[in-house]
C-alpha cells in the first residue's frame, strides 16, 4: 500500500511537469506565430508602401510626360494656326501687289498718280531744291510731269516753284517680271522717290512703300470698317 | 521509464523553441512571396491605367488636330469672302494721294 502511494504520487508529479511542459511548449508556439504575423505583416508593409511608392513615382512621369506631350502640340497647333493667318495675310498683300501692277499699266491712271506722288512729296519736304529718283521706264513720263508738279506745289503751299533735279545715273529698280511679286529680286511697281539736297531727308512715295505702310496701319482700320467678317480673322 | 518522460518534456520545450524560431524565420520569405503578388497586382492595374489613358490620349490628340483644321478651314472660307474687298480696300487707299 505504502509502495503503491508513492508510485501514484510520482506519477502525478510526471503528469503535472508534461502538462507544465506542453503548456509552455503551446506558449512558446502561439508566441511565436503571434510574432511571425508581426514581423510578416511590418516586412510586407513596408513592401507594399515601396511598391506604392514606385509606382506613384511611375504614373506621375506619365502625365506629367503627356502633359508636356499635350502642351508641346498644343503649342505645334497654334503656330499652325498662326502660319495659316500669315499665309492668308500674304496672299492677300500678293493679290494687292498684283493690283499695284494693273494700276501702274493704265497709262492715263498712273500718269495722274505719278504727278500727285511728285506734288504729296513736294509738299512733304517743303525743300527748295530736292533729287528725285524713279524707275528707268518712268523717266520720260516724270520729266513731262516735272513743271506741272512744281507750278502745282507752288499753289498749294504758297512757295516759290522748287528746283527738281531728276538722278539719270541711278534709277529705282524695274516692274516686277512677270508680273512676279514674290520674286526675291528688287522691284518697284511705280512712283517716285524724293531727296534733300543735302540727301538726309529721304521720302519714299512708291506704290509698294505705300502698300507696306497701309497694309501695316490701315488692315486693323479696314477690320473696323467690316468688324463682322474680318474679325473673324483677327479673332482667331 | 521515469527518467525517459522527464527527458521527453524538456525535448519537448527545445523542439518547440526550435520551431518557433523556424516560424520567425518563414516571416520574411512569406511576406515577400506576398508582397510579391502584391506587386504583380498593382502592375497589372498600371498596364490597364495606361492602355486607357493611352487611347483618351490618343483621343485628344485627334480631336486638338480636328480642332486645328476646322480652324484653319474656317479662316480660309473668311479669308476667301473678304479677300477681294480687303484688296481693293488696300488699293483704294495706296492709291488715294492727298497733296
Amino acid at each position: 500500500m505504502k509502495d503503491a502511494d508513492v508510485s501514484r504520487q510520482i506519477q502525478q508529479m510526471i503528469r503535472f511537469i508534461r502538462q507544465e511542459a506542453e503548456e509552455k511548449a503551446n506558449e512558446i508556439s502561439v508566441a511565436a506565430e503571434e510574432e511571425f504575423n508581426i514581423e510578416k505583416l511590418q516586412l510586407l508593409e513596408a513592401e507594399k508602401r515601396k511598391i506604392r511608392q514606385e509606382y506613384e513615382r511611375k504614373a506621375k512621369q506619365i502625365d506629367v510626360r503627356r502633359k508636356i506631350e499635350y502642351s508641346t502640340q498644343l503649342n505645334a497647333a497654334r503656330i499652325k494656326v498662326l502660319q495659316a493667318q500669315d499665309d492668308a495675310m500674304g496672299s492677300m498683300k500678293d493679290a494687292a501687289k498684283k493690283g499695284l501692277l494693273r494700276v501702274s499699266n493704265d497709262k492715263k491712271v498712273y500718269k495722274k498718280l505719278l504727278k500727285d506722288m511728285i506734288v504729296q512729296g513736294l509738299l512733304r519736304l517743303r525743300e527748295p531744291s530736292v533729287l528725285l529718283r524713279c524707275r528707268e521706264s518712268d523717266r520720260k513720263l516724270v520729266e513731262s510731269l516735272i513743271e506741272e508738279a512744281k507750278k502745282e506745289y507752288s499753289e498749294k503751299a504758297s512757295m516759290q516753284s522748287p528746283k527738281i533735279s531728276l538722278d539719270d545715273r541711278v534709277y529705282l529698280p524695274p516692274p516686277p517680271k512677270n508680273g512676279a511679286v514674290d520674286s526675291h529680286e528688287p522691284y518697284c511697281s511705280g512712283g517716285v522717290v524724293l531727296a534733300s539736297e543735302d540727301g538726309k531727308i529721304v521720302l519714299e512715295n512708291t506704290l509698294d512703300a505705300r502698300l507696306d505702310v497701309i497694309f501695316r496701319q490701315k488692315l486693323p482700320e479696314a477690320c473696323k470698317e467690316a468688324p463682322v467678317r474680318l474679325n473673324n480673322i483677327t479673332a482667331i | 521509464m521515469d527518467p525517459f518522460k522527464g527527458q521527453g518534456g524538456i525535448q519537448m520545450l527545445l523542439i518547440a523553441e526550435q520551431e518557433a524560431q523556424h516560424i520567425v524565420s518563414n516571416a520574411k520569405d512569406e511576406a515577400e512571396r506576398e508582397a510579391t503578388e502584391y506587386r504583380s497586382h498593382i502592375e497589372e492595374e498600371y498596364q490597364k491605367s495606361i492602355s486607357e489613358n493611352t487611347g483618351s490620349s490618343g483621343s485628344n490628340v485627334k480631336r486638338l488636330e480636328e480642332e486645328t483644321n476646322a480652324k484653319i478651314k474656317n479662316l480660309k472660307k473668311s479669308t476667301s469672302k473678304v479677300s477681294s474687298e480687303v484688296v481693293d480696300m488696300l488699293l483704294k487707299y495706296v492709291t488715294n494721294i492727298k497733296t
